[in-house]
């Protein structure tokens, strides 16, 4: 029988342009904020998971090195771990994996990022291979729109359908945003507002883009002993899987996509759970552009095929709705990169343990959480739930 | 171990200086030769761990690009970053946790392909203070030695045979990539770099990948007949700037502590038969023995002064060649496990150790190990 893992503590940065810190100040905040809510000491952290995006973001090499002390990890066994936009999912994944060998009993996972020091689309390019996809992908958006044009056309979808839900996720998650205090985009906008604002690669608009931010998120991972010591209600993780695909962009079918489809069924498995739309109470979906969102909510089976605009029609996935979708406000609305995967794993810990505050799904029970990374080719999830 | 863990296969490729072969390739040659050796298919893969670097390799999220080449399309992974070690860790932790009953780790670096270690280490150092002086992998490292010579009374011909020692050992290895014949004289002759350190002194700067496989003690015992246990492992890191340290006391005291323990190991001079230690610096081979508990404080010249670390002496150290020989940057970590897992099959051909029944692999990254890493294997 595999050992239980839970979590205990999740600690986030107020994330933004944060001129006010340094890189390891900025850290230290999300460091501090989780082991204050899991109630222990640095001492008591036997092993640390430290990552961010690529290296090149903040331009240190080997940031966990450089934020070791920010860490708490001096004297301690210290392990960076970066897979790109999915980095925080895959930080999530190894704390578990470091409880889950019996090794340690009480692990924390920092994820960071201080985009706003560097040129994050610049940094963002070098993930293509040098010689044939990088001269033609400008960025994150080139990737991502072709994507939702692809997802247009698949299901013969009118353009101006698809267009309008993706601006109902983007309203719907910035109204979330307000109620989130660390969020970093916290406007009040309309349908109307994201269907007018500027394209930045067709069709994605401006408002149907993330923001780069600078934050960092701390979670703290134990055993099932360790949970009941410290913790009346910790958060229990339930299911787990991180599943990738080619890399050449072209090679894979970025809609009916088999990395998010398996990485969803495994973790499923692994939970016990048949009906995700049933028995998924609440879900923090990676969505750096709302469009993936779209085909994220048929991949992880929400709905059927070609179906995912009619489950924002209906507002199933909307606040109120059956199984609403990223109730902090999401990527959409806070994304500094190395952290964003662990703030979805943090907010589902904090859905199911009844403390998400003005953002509370009244009772959450169950969550899932989910990042992406890789040349749009890697994805995890993470299944957290408040029973064992 | 509550969990025990084997590995079952190893593979590396011919390291050089520059391999005419790109990083996809080299990823699937090695992965499609340890799946060969237990005749295994890419469906049966548990799961993968690989090491690389972003700036190590000029390429963001690094493993991105060959993930596909070494087998790892639609299977459960991850990767530790920046040193192989930790990637041999991390999959350990997988297999032990009862999720996976096998995974593949895998390294890899191409160092003709990035620009110098100068360069990229300098990046190491934080953005504000310490980055403009110039600090450097060289330059931290010339200051570590020679706190060491003044505190020791270590000598630059002690260090120097060292190289004379690796570089020769490296004669007996097809996969080095800097082997030779020399004298401790021309060591110390040769050009100085960060003063004591001189050219000899520093490790080679390769092109190369190394993979292997673990697997759980029931499927080991159905891949081969000579699985190499993994009997302990420990690892440790240490401040960031480089004037809090102690630049003779850092975390590797701690890592082999933890690695020995779960070992059963109290007197590592007599039960350790083999050590793959990693030493971009020749002093830093001997700084390692007092760390690791091979001698006491200062006593690390002694050791190669009395023949013990040579290949024919009580404790062999780095029959392989080292990091001196053979440094595909992050793939040295897991070469070290590879080189001494190979020494418990009995299968390292001529730079073999007679009768090895327990060996160590050790890897350390960062300005002067900053981080340190230590893996007991054994039959």
């Amino acid at each position: 029988m595999a050992r239980a893992v839970a979590i205990i503590g999740v600690g986030q940065t107020k994330h933004g342009r944060r001129d006010d810190v340094n890189y390891p100040e900025l850290v230290y905040e999300a460091v501090k904020a989780a082991l204050e809510d899991a109630g222990i000491s640095p001492e008591d952290v036997e092993a640390v998971v430290h990552g961010t995006m690529p290296s090149a973001m903040e331009g240190i090499n080997a940031a966990h090195l450089y934020l070791s002390d920010a860490v708490t990890a001096f004297g301690k066994p210290l392990m960076r771990v970066a897979t790109c936009g999915s980095t925080g999912m895959s930080l999530a994944h190894s704390a578990f994996y470091h409880v889950a060998s019996g090794l340690f009993d009480i692990v924390m996972a920092v994820g960071s990022e201080k985009m706003l020091e560097n040129d994050p689309q610049g940094t963002m390019t070098t993930v293509a291979d040098p010689f044939f996809q990088r001269p033609f992908i400008g960025g994150a958006p080139g990737v991502f729109s072709m994507q939702g044009i692809q997802y247009a056309h698949r299901y013969n979808l009118p353009e101006e359908r698809v267009r309008e839900a993706a601006a109902r996720i983007s309203v719907n998650h910035h109204d979330n945003a307000l109620d989130n205090p660390y969020a970093h985009i916290r406007t009040k906008i309309t349908v109307e507002d994201v269907l007018k604002s500027r394209i930045i690669a067709y069709p994605t608009r401006l408002m149907d883009v993330c923001p780069s931010s600078d934050g960092a998120c701390a979670v703290i991972f134990v055993s099932e002993e360790k949970a009941k010591k410290f913790s009346k209600k910790p958060a229990w993780v339930k299911g787990l899987s991180y599943v990738g695909d080619e890399h050449f962009f072209g090679d894979s079918d970025k809609v009916v996509w088999e990395s998010a489809i398996i990485a969803a069924q495994k973790a499923y498995k692994m939970a016990g759970i048949r009906s995700p739309q049933k028995e998924l109470d609440v879900a923090e979906i990676y969505n750096p552009f709302t469009y993936q969102e779209l085909i994220y909510y048929e991949c992880f089976g929400f709905c059927d095929r070609g179906e995912a605009c009619k489950l924002v029609e209906d507002g199933v996935v909307l606040r109120g709705g059956e199984l609403p979708c990223d109730p902090s406000g999401g990527v959409l609305c806070t994304n500094p990169i190395g952290a964003t995967g662990l703030i979805r794993v943090g907010e589902a810990a904090l859905q199911v343990t009844g403390r998400a505050d003005d953002r509370q799904i009244p009772g959450a029970k169950t969550a899932l959480s989910h990042a992406m990374g890789g040349a749009d080719q890697f994805n995890g999830i993470m299944i957290v739930g408040s029973e064992l | 171990m509550a969990n025990k863990v084997a590995i079952v296969a190893v593979a590396q490729v011919g390291h050089n200086d520059a391999l005419g072969k790109n990083l996809r390739e080299i990823s699937y040659e090695v992965t499609k030769n340890v799946l060969n050796q237990v005749g295994m298919k890419q469906e049966e893969l548990g799961t993968i761990i690989t090491s690389s670097s972003d700036f190590w390799q000029g390429i963001s999220c690094s493993r991105s690009v060959y993930f596909d080449a070494m087998g790892a399309y639609l299977k459960d992974s991850s990767k530790a970053a920046e040193d192989g070690a930790l990637g041999f860790l991390y999959g350990l932790m997988r297999v032990m946790s009862g999720h996976f009953d096998n995974a593949l780790v895998h390294a890899i670096t191409k160092s003709s392909e990035i620009p110098s270690l100068s360069t990229l280490t300098n990046l190491y150092a934080d953005p504000f203070f310490q980055r403009p002086i110039g600090l450097d992998d060289v330059s931290a490292a010339a200051m570590q030695a020679r706190l060491y010579m003044d505190r020791y009374k270590i000598t630059e011909e002690q260090a120097a045979r060292v190289v004379v020692k690796n570089l020769g050992n490296a004669l007996n290895n097809p996969y080095a990539h800097k082997k030779m014949k020399i004298s401790v004289d021309e060591v110390l002759r040769s050009e100085v770099m960060a003063h004591p350190i001189k050219a000899l002194d520093c490790a080679a700067y390769s092109d190369g990948t190394c993979a292997l496989l673990l697997a759980s003690e029931e499927k080991a015992k159905k891949l081969t007949d000579s699985p190499v246990w993994v009997k302990g492992m420990g690892w440790c890191t240490d401040h960031h700037f480089f004037g809090d340290r102690d630049l003779l006391n850092g975390g590797l005291r701690k890592a082999a502590k933890k690695a020995y323990d779960m070992a059963g190991i109290t007197k590592p001079l007599e039960e350790i038969d083999v050590a793959e230690i990693c030493e971009p610096y020749s002093f830093q081979e001997l700084l390692w023995y007092e760390q690791l508990g091979f001698c006491s404080d200062g006593e690390g010249g002694k050791l190669i002064d009395n023949g013990i670390t040579v290949m024919d002496g009580k404790l062999p150290v780095n029959p392989s060649g080292g990091v001196l020989a053979t440094n595909p940057y992050v793939a040295r970590g897991l070469i070290r496990v590879t080189e001494a897992a190979l020494q418990v099959m009995g299968k390292a051909g001529e730079r073999q150790v007679p009768g090895v029944k327990t060996s160590l692999a050790h890897s350390t990254h960062g300005f002067a190990g900053q981080h340190h890493s230590v893996v007991i294997l054994g039959k």
